[in-house]
């Protein structure tokens, strides 16, 4: 029996199935063998499942995991990608799977070749020999991710389908079959709605996106991510409201209706796109602009089924200028943040408005946990900011917010925070801070004057930022920190490649609750009511994000719960904390117009935005 | 009362008082329990647990740091608790049993008007429920610890008396204030005894530089201390250009030139008490002032600004930094350096042109009567203080080895 090293089995199960190394966010290239095979197995984030399994006893030794093993080149792509977000580094454990598989070999065992059954062989029929398996090994990666309220689910058949008319034919094919079906984007869902013991429909190979810039649309294929969409955009001088970077653009669009921090000016559900393309289940193509189809464009308040496939979406795009700055305006208190945030959508000045709290703010710019967790004890204690808002504005905007606000972080100075941060959290520095009784030491860390100054004392630069990741890892922060897009917030806002950082310490249970945003009183109840609930069960929590919507009427709310995903008592606990946030939310929601969970729109992201928003 | 003045007498004498000392990890709080452990007394002391140390290691941390003597140590007893919890004194009657005197040192001494609810919960709402535990706890004698500064800002001579309203320049000199008050009718209220200790600003010890705080007289010093190196690295490890930009070169004689001017008053200075005279100060009076009242703890001689810069320029081989009058910059606008430090400074003001004095009617007697002076500040005092400031690291090397 090949030896199981601890130490990668321990790093395999913290994958977070977060889909990272499958879209080629930091210009590293690709695991070379993913886009070639298209399953997950070939991945990195396969890989790590892979050997969880192995280490579980969930899985044999299969042909496909033995090519899965040999396919990996160890070329070490997957380390600065999945550090970048998660802390980790999987080339120990790709090393380690690849060891067993040799020792596996070494010991005359036989790989594990499933026989094709008659629906396997009808299923290929369709989508062609390779994009179709049962083998184990693919299954399994199929099967789990970190969502803690259900188990691992294998599927017994896994299908890639190349075309709308692929698609079609496999949903016939299941419906006469009795199988149920899954449609999956790109990777897992932190929500677990993905698993399904009959076929898992893996959308990665339908790929294409086609711009119609006369239209201000691009029709996009459900495996096309939020990132390729909005690289491809950006080319052309143009941004998509994106979903994480991650995710695919139609799979998010009929999922939750696409939000971001860009919500604010892009709006959100019906408000991203022209027309969608559906594949209805049973198996009619249907479009939602036709007048005879179904009216997916109203909201019903239950939980209610999408309403098919979407093999095409035909996706907004909205103009940017060339003089869009991100900015920080810290605030005191919560408060003060939520009213600006509002404001600021009133006014309608600037485009991405959020608020948000030292976790975020501390996630977002720190390359390390570590480094994050200093950073977001000193924000409050030492530098007096409670919450920021965050805005993306050009500079008829900026020049407003810098008379609306007693300090603003410019781009310029949040680049060297960004560069310098080891340095900003240097004892003695934040001595200063915390010493500091004139007033507020953000507002005097705002002033232009002392930019020289923070400079002498931060020494931003790429190799500044680099000392906080471990030596290893230096070159390549080096380097990458040196491209200035890493630290345009603009960019880095449009691409969210920074947001999955939120899950770096643990993997996020995140709750989203539409909210009116000047009611400071119903905030108040939903951040302590989420507080308690996680406090009572000796959960992790925190306040992600607010975004201000339709013209500072409505706001979109995130608060966050963490736990270990590995660890069956933190499984329990948040099994323990849902059964008291389902009434608490719906009775907070009869009561306050306004107040609604993502829960009741998931799955009805095609609805106008309206039916959930107002409720008349 | 609920003891006369000839049978408090008699009780210390016989070291038979139990004295609870609240802020007793803190700068004065920590030097007038050891001061009361060395004359003999009984002390028990209410510390909180800070965040990775719990609070007898914390205090065992500040003994080992005062060389306090076992047999010394033998009377004191360390309770964990927080003054802020509601339900402390409550609690507290119920396990500590009889308390004869309470000696109440927490403290906040933040000025910002930012951290008034911080400010307000340690200095009226933690008072509160430590007078409550004085008049349940069968406490006697109550002493609290207050400041010079609740006179605000009053001119001139200010008298050893309750200050009953403002103005005050800030949320600590108003919170303080309040406090007195609120002490004084509680324990008129119990027929508790009342001392009020009144210092001024109180830095390390004259003659060792010692301390175990670093803020006040310490802050401005430090940042100019850490300007001084940030600058000293740009030049010497990365060509000058960052200190350059804020005017600051080296002098022929390898010392810094760091133009700062600095905004005074032409009058007045800060009053300044070393930690030693404060100590000797509050055990003469704790002893000796048995019928109660208020005491200020002052220096009869204030420290000009101009003083301290050039205490502070010389010590640190520092050039550029100058005091001016009001008006000095309306030719020349204020640089970086300036804008810091005015910033800094700002909220200090008050102190550094103080032309109040402070009248010492009732604790003059008794501090004469011992033979104590305060002693003056001057250069060597400075050198003594800040060399220590800079061994310690300004405190975070306080406890090291």
């Amino acid at each position: 029996m090949p030896r199981i090293v601890p130490e990668a089995r321990a790093t395999a199960a913290q994958c977070r199935h977060y889909a990272m190394c499958k879209i080629d966010y930091l210009a590293t290239g690709l695991c070379p063998s993913g886009p070639e095979k298209h399953f997950v197995t070939f991945y990195p984030q396969g890989r790590m499942d892979l050997y969880r399994g192995l280490a579980e006893g969930r899985i044999p030794v299969t042909e496909a995991l033995l090519e899965a093993a040999d396919t990996c080149s160890l070329c070490g792509i997957c380390d600065p990608q999945c550090h970048f977000v998660t802390g980790l580094q999987p080339t120990s454990v790709m090393r380690a799977l690849k060891a067993y598989a040799e020792e596996f070999r070494r010991e005359g065992g036989q790989a594990v070749r499933p026989a094709e059954d008659e629906a396997l062989r009808r299923l290929r029929a369709i989508v062609g020999r390779d994009w179709a398996s049962n083998d184990p090994a693919v299954l399994w990666t199929y099967a789990d991710d970190p969502f803690p309220l259900s188990g691992p689910q294998m599927p017994r058949y896994v299908v890639l389908p190349g075309s709308r008319e692929d698609v079609a034919e496999v949903l016939r094919l299941a419906r006469e079959l009795d199988l149920a079906i899954a449609i999956r984007g790109n990777g897992g869902s932190v929500f677990g709605f993905v698993f399904t013991d009959g076929i898992v429909l893996d959308m990665a190979r339908m790929r294409g996106i086609v711009f119609d810039l006369d239209n201000w649309t691009a029709a996009v294929e459900p495996g096309v991510t939020s990132f390729e969409l909005q690289r491809e955009a950006f080319r052309r001088g143009l941004r998509i409201n994106a979903a994480e970077p991650a995710a695919t653009v139609c799979g998010n669009l009929v999922c939750t209706g696409t939000f971001s921090t860009w919500s604010n000016v892009y709006g959100t559900a019906a408000d991203n796109f022209v027309d969608m393309e559906f594949v209805g289940r049973d198996g009619r193509v249907f479009r939602l602009n036709e007048k005879a189809g179904p009216n997916h464009y109203a909201f019903e308040h239950r939980v209610a089924p999408s309403p098919g496939i979407c093999t095409k979406a035909f996706v907004k795009l909205h103009p940017a200028t060339d003089d869009e700055e991100g900015l920080l305006v810290p605030f005191a208190d919560l408060d003060g943040a939520v009213l600006f945030a509002r404001e600021l959508g009133q006014r309608r000045i600037g485009l991405a408005v959020a608020v948000l709290g030292p976790h975020y703010i501390a996630g977002f710019l720190s390359p390390d946990e570590d480094l994050a967790g200093r950073l977001k004890e000193a924000l409050p204690e030492a530098l007096g900011v409670s919450h920021v808002v965050f805005a993306i504005a050009d500079r008829f905007a900026r020049d407003a917010i810098r008379e609306m606000a007693p300090a603003v972080i410019d781009a310029g100075l949040l680049r060297l925070l960004m560069l310098g941060l080891p340095r900003l959290l240097e004892p003695r520095w934040l001595d200063l801070a915390r010493e500091y009784e004139g007033g507020r030491p953000f507002e005097l860390l705002c002033r232009p004057e002392m930019r020289p100054l923070v400079e002498a004392a931060l020494l931003p630069s790429p190799e500044t930022i680099a000392e906080a990741v471990p030596e290893s890892l230096r070159p390549f922060y080096r380097d990458l920190y040196a491209r200035p897009e890493m630290t345009d917030m603009v960019w880095l806002n449009m691409h969210r490649i920074v947001s999955a950082r939120m899950s770096r310490r643990k993997h996020m249970f995140a709750f989203l609750v539409y909210v009116p945003p000047a009611r400071l009183d119903v905030i108040h109840e939903i951040l302590d009511g989420f507080a308690r609930v996680a406090e009572a069960q000796g959960l992790d929590h925190d306040f992600g994000f607010l975004t201000p919507m339709d013209l500072g009427k409505r706001a979109i709310l995130e608060y966050d719960y963490y736990l270990d995903h590995t660890d069956p008592a933190e499984k329990e606990k948040i099994a323990r904390a849902m059964p008291e946030l389902d009434p608490w939310l719906d009775g907070l929601a009869a009561r306050v117009p306004g107040v609604m969970s993502l829960k009741y729109v998931f799955s009805q992201g095609c609805a106008r935005k309206e039916g959930f928003l107002y409720r008349i | 009362m609920r003891i006369d003045p000839g049978t408090l007498r008699n009780k210390r004498a016989a070291k038979d008082s139990r004295i609870l000392v609240t802020g007793a990890a803190g700068f004065l709080g920590s030097h007038f329990a050891v001061a009361l452990l060395e004359s003999g007394y009984r002390v028990t002391a209410v510390v909180r647990p800070a965040k990775k140390l719990g609070a007898r290691e914390r205090i065992d941390r500040i003994a080992d740091w005062f060389a306090l003597e076992n047999e010394a140590r033998r009377r004191l007893t360390v309770v964990e608790g927080d003054i802020l919890d509601p339900g402390w004194a409550a609690g507290a009657c119920g396990s500590l049993g009889t308390i004869d005197e309470i000696v109440h040192c927490a403290s906040s001494t933040a000025f910002n008007e930012r951290r008034r609810a911080e400010v307000e919960a340690t200095n009226i709402d933690g008072l509160r429920n430590v007078l409550e535990l004085a008049d349940r706890g069968g406490c006697a004698f109550f002493h609290h610890v207050s400041t010079a500064y609740v006179a605000g800002r009053r001119q001139g001579a200010c008298a050893e008396g309750w200050v009953e309203e403002g103005p005050f320049t800030n949320v600590y000199e108003e919170t303080k204030a309040r406090g007195e008050i609120i002490a004084r009718d509680a324990c008129r209220a119990g027929g508790i005894r009342l001392n009020v200790y009144r210092p001024t600003i109180v830095y390390g010890d004259s003659r060792t530089g010692r301390a175990l705080r670093f803020n006040a007289l310490y802050f401005p010093v430090k940042a100019a201390v850490y300007l001084r190196d940030l600058c000293l690295a740009d030049i010497r490890e990365r060509g000058g250009r960052r200190a350059a930009e804020l005017g600051v070169r080296l002098a022929e004689d390898g010392g810094l030139v760091m133009p700062i001017r600095i905004e005074v008053a032409r009058q007045g200075g800060l009053n300044l008490v070393p930690v030693d005279h404060c100590v000797r100060a509050f055990m003469a009076l704790f002893e000796d002032a048995l019928e109660g009242g208020v005491y200020h703890i002052a220096n009869p001689r204030s420290t000009p600004i101009e003083d301290l810069i050039a205490y502070a320029t010389r010590h640190f081989d520092l050039s550029g930094i100058e005091a001016c009058g009001p008006g000095s910059f309306a030719g020349r606008p204020r640089n970086a350096l300036e804008v810091l430090y005015d910033s800094y400074l700002e909220i200090y003001r008050p102190y550094m042109q103080d032309l109040r004095t402070f009248d010492a009617a009732n604790a003059a007697p008794i501090l004469e009567k011992r033979g104590l002076v305060c002693p003056a500040f001057d250069h060597g005092v400075f050198d003594r203080c800040m060399s220590y400031a800079v061994e310690v690291d300004w405190g975070s090397k306080l406890f090291a080895g």
